[in-house]
């Protein structure tokens, strides 16, 4: 080897960064190959993730634990915003800056394969992904109970069931894997995160409009029904904790013999009198109150989740039998 | 030399190879074949489809038609670890120190050799804690270089390798990579603008214009079969009794004419012949793209064997 150190001025001993045995201290590293590649490659990304969901998660348990709920709706609004940011800062350069810097070449010219790399990649990413999402879901759910109990919030909507159970985890992995998609087929870390960014902005705004539109029509409803009369001041009969009451234009008021009559039954009547003769020439017994108990949400989740998981294999297997071969 | 080589093992075989983009064809029926152990230098002018070449034969792109063979197996199918490839802008991870750009080489190939990267570092005295991003052109180079050969691969691909270096560390690098080369008998592909730089390097040669090969073999034998005609003018250009010999190029200037010719028979006559200079070879070659191409037996590939061979299977 002595014919490489063919200059004159080599000087093995006092070359910097070496130990007296002229060989490179070996760093303490807990990953080894393909992994130790991939994390060092991209663990200011991933440290970054990680410490911003830690804070997060030990901002929400110290409120839950001091029973606060002051920062909630601004938790709730961050935890939503978190798949687009993933997918833009996580998912999209994932690829698409060693593309763009030509790394890619350099990687997949080594002894491994690039279905390893990419394999890799992905799988170091889902984790971290999956990591951070999972304690903000688990930690935002144990919030939600206590605010729920405070304030009765309907568990249908987006704050609650898109930030808790399986559904935050699912939607950053699609989020991130479609970005990963993106750089890939864009091989340009601006474009692809300018892109990521609109594709993440239209996921959650076509989940939002499919939580709203679909996947509730599918929970099945439950009828509260009461026979004492309905009082002047419109009180309605108490929900469950959590529930979510469906439709408000359906009929509220049910009669003697089970027919249900609209919101405008007795508005006329101006006086609490006129308005309980009203109300017993109609025969009106008291209130019939759709609504979708707290039961079906975790099946409703799970449902959903499964679907958006079902997208990222898509996405996945589309990177390994087409993305891989645009991997240099 | 040419004739031991031929019988002994190919580093690479072309078949056909042809690669199209978007603009057009890049190659186009490319065939020729590299035996192992030999230092060949690719030349060609600006979008002769260099970098293409080296890519498919580095298995970083695949070719839209044709084969091609390394060690006798396609690129990648068996262990990449056999071939290293410095692409033309030196990929390095711009934030990993010099000491983890090594570490990449040894964590993601099984026949690294430390020692061997560490000293080609070393040699250039380039700081194992600098970060890539910091250092100069001729470090990057060397640090890329070192990950290259840290392999030990047995076929070394170089595209433009010493182009963005000073004379002294261009130099100095080549002498590290030959010596490497040769203590190995390691198979180099090479390819380069500066046809000089490959006067007391190369032993073998592949010219490739409009994404075909025009010249490929042996330096020795490709010289052997050339002459270099010089004489007065007579008449209107080159003499008729010079007409039968198959002309490469020719050049008039004043009363005196100039001629690259590859006789069959010796070439007599009121003329001075000498034999070309590898620079003056591949000048009139680069020149005049009509010229007949030759490819000599030992850069051939057997395709007749080649396609009885697939027939049978």
């Amino acid at each position: 080897m002595s014919s490489l150190t063919s200059t004159p001025t080599t000087t093995r001993s006092t070359a910097p960064g070496t130990t007296g045995t002229g060989r490179l201290p070996q760093l303490p590293q807990p990953f080894k190959g393909m992994t130790w590649l991939v994390w060092r490659q991209h663990r200011a990304a991933f440290w970054t993730v990680l410490g911003a969901s830690a804070l997060a998660v030990a901002f929400i348990v110290f409120q839950r634990s001091q029973l606060h709920t002051a920062g909630y709706d601004s938790t709730s609004t961050g935890l939503r915003l978190m798949p687009i940011l993933l997918g833009v800062f996580l998912g999209a350069p994932l690829f698409a800056g060693d593309l763009e810097n030509g790394t890619a070449k350099l990687v997949v010219t080594q002894s491994a394969s690039r279905t390893r790399w990419l394999t890799t990649k992905l799988a170091l990413t889902a984790l971290v992904v999956v990591v951070s999402t999972v304690a903000l879901s688990v930690g935002f759910g144990w919030w939600w109970n206590l605010y729920d109990e405070s304030t009765s919030a309907e568990w249908t909507s987006g704050a609650t069931f898109n930030n808790t159970g399986p559904v935050p985890a699912a939607l950053a992995l699609f989020s991130v894997f479609g970005g990963v998609a993106i750089g890939v087929v864009l091989r340009r870390t601006l474009v692809a995160m300018a892109v990521t960014l609109g594709f993440t902005v239209v996921v959650q705004i076509a989940w939002s409009h499919f939580l709203a539109h679909f996947l509730l029509s599918l929970a099945s409803v439950a009828t509260i029904t009461t026979n004492k009369g309905v009082p002047f001041q419109h009180v309605m009969p108490t929900l469950p904790p959590g529930a979510h009451q469906v439709n408000w234009s359906t009929p509220p008021y049910i009669t003697g013999d089970g027919k249900l009559l609209g919101w405008s039954t007795c508005n006329e009547a101006q006086t609490e009198q006129a308005h309980d003769l009203c109300m017993k020439k109609a025969d009106v017994v008291g209130w019939s109150v759709d609504y979708l108990p707290i039961s079906q949400m975790n099946g409703l989740q799970w449902f959903s989740a499964s679907i958006l998981l079902a997208l990222t294999a898509a996405v996945t297997v589309l990177l390994f039998f087409w993305g891989r071969k645009r991997l240099a | 030399m040419g004739d031991g080589m031929y019988a002994g093992e190919s580093a690479l075989e072309a078949h056909g190879l042809g690669m199209r983009y978007r603009r057009g064809w890049v190659l186009k029926d490319c065939s020729f074949r590299l035996p192992a152990g030999r230092i060949c230098g690719l030349v060609g002018p600006n979008g002769a489809g260099k970098t293409t070449l080296l890519s498919i034969m580095a298995h970083v792109l695949e070719p839209t038609e044709g084969r091609l063979s390394v060690f006798g197996a396609a690129p990648g199918s068996v262990d990449s670890g056999r071939t290293s490839f410095l692409a033309q802008d030196k990929p390095l991870f711009r934030r990993f120190t010099v000491a983890e750009i090594l570490r990449l080489g040894q964590e993601l190939n099984p026949g690294w050799d430390q020692r061997a990267a560490e000293d080609i570092v070393r040699a250039g005295n380039v700081p194992f804690d600098a970060k890539v991003g910091s250092l100069s052109g001729g470090q990057r180079t060397r640090v890329a270089l070192a990950l290259a050969l840290g392999k030990h691969p047995d076929l070394l691909l170089l595209d433009e390798p010493m182009s963005d270096l000073d004379p002294v560390a261009r130099q100095e690098l080549m002498g590290a990579l030959l010596a490497e080369a040769a203590e190995h008998g390691t198979t180099v592909l090479m390819s380069t603008h500066v046809l000089a730089e490959l006067e007391n390097v190369c032993d073998y040669l592949v010219v490739l214009s409009g994404g075909g090969v025009r010249l490929a073999g042996d330096v020795d034998e490709l010289l052997s079969v050339h002459t270099m005609v010089t004489g007065t003018k007579d008449g209107e250009g080159l003499p008729v009794s010079l007409a039968h010999h198959p002309l490469v190029e020719s050049r008039i200037s004043g009363r005196q004419f100039t001629a690259l010719i590859r006789p069959d028979s010796p070439a007599t006559g009121p003329w001075e012949t000498d034999s070309p200079s590898m620079e003056e070879l591949l000048l009139a070659y680069l020149r005049s793209p009509d010229a007949p191409s030759l490819i000599t037996p030992t850069a051939q590939v057997q395709d007749q064997a080649y396609n009885t061979r697939t027939v049978a299977a």
